[in-house]
Formats: structure tokens, sequence, C-alpha cells
């Protein structure tokens, strides 16, 4: 009849080959275990998305005259000018990603009830922060293009 | 004789019926104790039961069926879904003319899909409340700390599985509910953009959301349900069945068992009644009815000869009560689906959201939150009370007051649950009722 040694006493004794075997090999197990997870991660983390691309053109300078608060609903942003000096503002709520509407007194999110001022800062409501300024740029023929990929201060205008 | 061995053929062919219909159903209904155990262990669909089950478990008043019903509803969950699946496209272009489909076109397609809603709000609240009993009386202690994870764990994939139901018909409260929804995914600290990210497939909701939460719907989140459930009903058995109070295996000193003020549902056949009659005093189990070889084993599973044996056989038993809360399970699921339809707002307008926008039912509690604090609302107090959840069993080491409702020896822990229990239900009902435009308070009246 085979007798089992006790487990203190195996854990104890010298580094023998199959214990050595046995460590690696459960660290080979454990090690695959956590690449398959990681793998299936970066699986499904896009690469590429079908969506709306987040750099896009938004007419020329001259579609908006002095004054101008025009939101581009599709574009999720609305396009302010004063003077010469233009921004876009995102109309997407900090909060929980709603769509702001712009009043007289600024913007005011229908979920949740945070209200934001002209600038897109913050002045009621849950919201933690205020509402993005997105990169403006001319490109070469002429037209202004958004990068929504790229926040700036508040208060950065884009002069044409 | 030959003759014996080989019969005719015309033999063969009237023995055919008979034959296979015994190779099928190999015990005839049970008439004697051995015929009762056999149901038990030599079917397939009933072998998950053990042979015989204590009066405490059969007590109506002790667990209201809950853990059943929302298996039941599972079950109906399955059924009805994988039937919605043979019309269903997830495509953000199709998936709302499905829905209209289902309403006018498709036989039964309205009701399939009454039943499913219906069912899934049903299995949301039936599995908290079964969550509740199980906090209330105290069975989460050991040796049962690890099936109130398994249970816990399976709470949280019911709400994922709801969440997830929630985006498929693509209307406008599918639609915002989700924004909302995988907003407050995004203020989980460090991963939070990345876990939305993963979420949706995309930086909002769009069609890659829409197929993500369809297969997270249909096969992901079932296949995991399906598991933790068949280990969830593993570990009832191997815990020594449901918890009960340690009075339930003293003898008593006058042969009255302490339950006798309470009967339990016998529901014994007439031949069975003087068997069942005579352990209720506290006679040990005898020497014959011990356990084979469970007796060798270790833990705190059936235990034979110093406890009374107030266990009665599965069959008719246990099957005839479970019988009777799946019929009342599916009868209420098929009532509601007739009288009541389920939801269908506008087809989604992205620039248009509802005012006020509502998540489902059980997550206004949180969006409730969520309006006053983002991070803390959605993210911080949520991730709080479940791990006070999971780590429960571990933290409340007290022995005592298992299997009763509200035991003294309780009073503080089930105080704590009443309390959180009570300030989340008061928050749903906030957020349901008076809540209109822009996240204002209104009066429903």
């Amino acid at each position: 009849m085979v007798t089992k040694k006790p487990d203190t006493e195996e854990q104890a004794g010298p580094l023998t080959r199959r214990k050595v075997l046995a460590w690696l090999s459960g660290f080979g197990l454990c090690g695959s275990a956590v690449v398959t997870v990681f793998s299936n991660f970066t699986f499904i983390k896009p690469r590429v998305t079908y969506g709306q691309p987040n750099r896009f053109s938004v007419g020329r300078p001259e579609d908006y005259p002095p004054g101008a608060r025009i939101a581009l609903e599709g574009r999720r942003i609305c396009m302010v000018r004063e003077g010469d000096k233009l921004a876009a503002i995102s109309t997407t709520c900090t909060h929980l990603g709603c769509i702001v509407s712009s009043s007289e007194t600024g913007f005011s999110c229908p979920c949740h009830g945070s209200h934001y001022d002209q600038d897109g800062n913050v002045t009621a409501g849950p919201a933690p922060k205020h509402l993005a300024w997105y990169q403006l740029n001319l490109a070469p023929n002429g037209e202004l293009e958004v990068d929504k990929d790229s926040e700036i201060e508040v208060g950065t205008y884009f002069k044409v | 004789m030959s003759n014996q061995t080989t019969t005719s053929p015309w033999k063969t062919l009237t023995a055919l019926p008979e034959n296979v219909w015994r190779s099928v159903f190999r015990n005839p209904l049970p008439i004697s104790d051995l015929g009762r155990a056999s149901t038990s262990f030599t079917n397939f669909f009933l072998h998950i039961h053990p042979v015989k089950v204590h009066r405490h478990s059969l007590r109506a008043t002790y667990t209201w069926g809950l853990g059943l019903i929302a298996f039941f509803l599972f079950l109906i969950l399955s059924v009805s879904g994988v039937l919605l699946m043979f019309y269903y496209v997830p495509s953000t272009a199709q998936a709302y003319d499905r829905m209209l489909d289902l309403r006018g076109t498709v036989a039964f397609g309205i009701f399939l899909r009454n039943m499913h809603r219906w069912a899934a709000h049903g299995m949301v609240a039936v599995v908290f409340l079964h969550l509740a009993r199980v906090f209330l009386t105290g069975a989460y202690k050991p040796p049962r700390e690890f099936n109130w994870l398994l249970g816990v764990g399976l709470f949280l994939l019911t709400l994922f599985a709801s969440f997830t139901g929630y985006l498929l018909p693509w209307d406008q409260l599918a639609f915002w509910a989700i924004t909302v929804g995988t907003s407050i995914a995004g203020y989980a600290p460090v991963f939070g953009k990345q876990i939305r990210f993963i979420l949706l497939g995309d930086s909002s909701v769009g069609q890659e959301a829409l197929l993500r939460f369809y297969v997270l719907h249909v096969a992901v989140l079932p296949i995991l349900m399906s598991v933790l459930v068949a280990v969830h009903f593993w570990r009832i058995r191997k815990d020594g069945g449901l918890s009960r109070p340690p009075e339930e295996d003293e003898f008593t000193p006058d042969g009255v068992p302490v339950s006798a003020s309470q009967p339990a549902l016998a529901l014994a056949a007439p031949g069975q009644v003087a068997h069942t009659a005579q352990p209720e005093g506290g006679e040990p189990l005898g020497e014959r009815r011990r356990y084979g070889i469970q007796g060798l084993v270790k833990g705190p599973i059936t235990k034979a000869g110093n406890i009374p044996d107030r266990s009665l056989f599965s069959w008719p038993n246990l099957f005839i009560a479970e019988l009777v809360i799946f019929l009342v399970t599916v009868a209420g699921v098929l009532l509601v689906s007739v009288f009541f339809n389920a939801p269908l707002e506008e087809p989604v307008n992205v620039m248009h959201p509802p005012n006020p926008a509502k998540a489902p039912w059980y997550f206004l509690g949180l969006q409730e939150m969520v309006s006053y604090s983002a991070f803390w609302g959605g993210v911080g107090i949520p991730t709080v009370e479940v791990l006070l959840l999971l780590l429960l069993p571990y933290i409340d080491r007290k022995p005592g007051g298992v299997g009763r409702w509200f035991s003294r020896e309780r009073l503080l822990a089930n105080s704590l649950f009443l309390t959180f229990a009570i300030l989340n239900v008061g928050l749903i009902i906030i957020g349901t009722f008076f809540r209109g435009p822009n996240w204002e308070f209104v009066s429903p009246w």
C-alpha cells in the first residue's frame, strides 16, 4: 500500500526536479491564462471605429457671421463667432453625454438639469466639468476643420 | 427452447410501444419508499434534488419560493428570448422596424415580447427579494458563504443582462438609457474611459454598441448565468440543503418536533402517512437508514444517526411544491403579458433626447444619485455597496440567528440591510415618480 507523504514534509523538502517542473508548469499555465485574457481584451477593443470621424470640416469662416451661435446637431458642436474670433464648443453634456440645447443664457441639459453659461462653464446642476472646446484649424482649401480629439482651454479662440 | 429467446416479428411489433415507453420511463410512479427514492436519483432532470428534504426547507413562509421563481423566470426568458431571436436583427437600420413587425405581423410576436420584457423586470425584482430573504434569515453564514458570493454575482449579472437587453429595441428610451448608463461607466477611476470604449465599440452609442450589447445579451451573459446557476444549485446540496435553525436538528424531550406548530407542506401520498408521521418525534435515523458512503465524507452533508429525522421524501412533497411555483410563475407572466404591452417609444433620434431621459426603473435610484454627483452616485456608492454585499459573510462572523426571519440576534445586521434597501427603493421611487423635465422635482399628483 502506498503511503502518502504529509503535505508539510513535501513542502519542507529540498528543491527536487519534480517541484521545479511543477512550479514551471504552474507558472506557464497561469501566464498563458493571463495572456489569453489580455489578448481577448485587445481583440474586443476596436482599432477602427465605423461611426463619424472625429476630424471634419464645418464650412468656411464666412458661413458664421459675427455674433453667430450655430449648433451643428449632427456633429454635436456649437460654432460660436465673436468678431473675428471663432470657437467650436461641444454640445455633449459632460455629465452623462446627453445633448445640451442652447438657450439665451448658455446651454442647458435635459437629462439631469445641468446648466452652462455662454462659454460652457457650469453654472448649475451635476455636471462635473465645463463643455469641451475643440481645436479649430483652417485647412488649405479655406475651410474650417474641427478636431474633436484635441480639446483646448476654455476661451481659446481661433482668429480668422 | 429456442422459441423463448427468439421472439416472432409480430410479437416484437406488438411489444414495441411498451418497450419504447419502458426504456424511456424506467420507473413506474412510486408506491414505495424505494420507488420515491429512485425517482430522485434515476431521473436526469430530478437528480439535482435530494431523495429527502428537510421539512423546514419546504415551509413556504420561510423561502417564499423566491429562488425558484427567479430560476423559472430565467427559463421563461431563455425560451422567449430564443424565439425572439428568430426575428430580431441587431442593426440600427432594422432593429426598430423588427419591433414594429413583432407588434404587427409576427404571430404571437407582441405576446412573446411582452413575456420577455415583463419576465425580465420580474426577474430583477425577484432576484433582489431572494437576496433580501437570504440576508434577513442569515442564510449566508458558514458553510454557505461561497453560495452567497455566487448569488451576488448572479444578481449583478441579472442587472447587466437586463441592461443590455434594454438597448435592443433601438427606441428613444433604449438609446438614451444606454447613453446615460455607459456614461456612468465612464466615471469609473483609471479605466473608466477604456471600459466605456470597449463596451460601446466606439466613442458614442451607435451600431457597434448595438451589436456588442446584442452579443452580450444573447450569448455571453446567459452562458455565464447558466454556469453560475448550476454551481449555485449544486452548492445548496453540498452545504446541507437550505439553511435552517439549529433547533430543527435537536431532539425534543416530549417527542414533539420544534416545527409541529407550523406543519410543513405535507403532501404525502396516503400510503406514506404512517411513515412520515413516524420520525416526527425526533427518533434518530436508524442504522438501517444510514446513507451508505456519505458516512465517510467530511463536511456539512447529511449527518446520519445523530440528528432527528425530520425529512420528507422529495417525491411528491418537493416536486409538487416546485410544480406549483412553476405554474404560478408562468401564469403570472402570461397574465401580465395579456393585459399590458411592453413599452416601445419613438425610433431613436440622436438629436433630441426625451426630457427627462430616464434609465430603466431598477437603475433610477442610481440615476437619482448620479444627479447629485456623477462619480459618487454612479460609481463610488454602488461599488461600496457591492463590495459590502460580497464581503458580508466574511465580515459578519457571528454564528447565531440562522434560519429564522428577523431573528433578534441579527437585529443590527438586519436593520442595516433594511436601511440600505429602503433607501435604494426610496431613491427609485423618487427617480420614477418625482422627477420631471430637466430632472427637476415634480409632484406626481
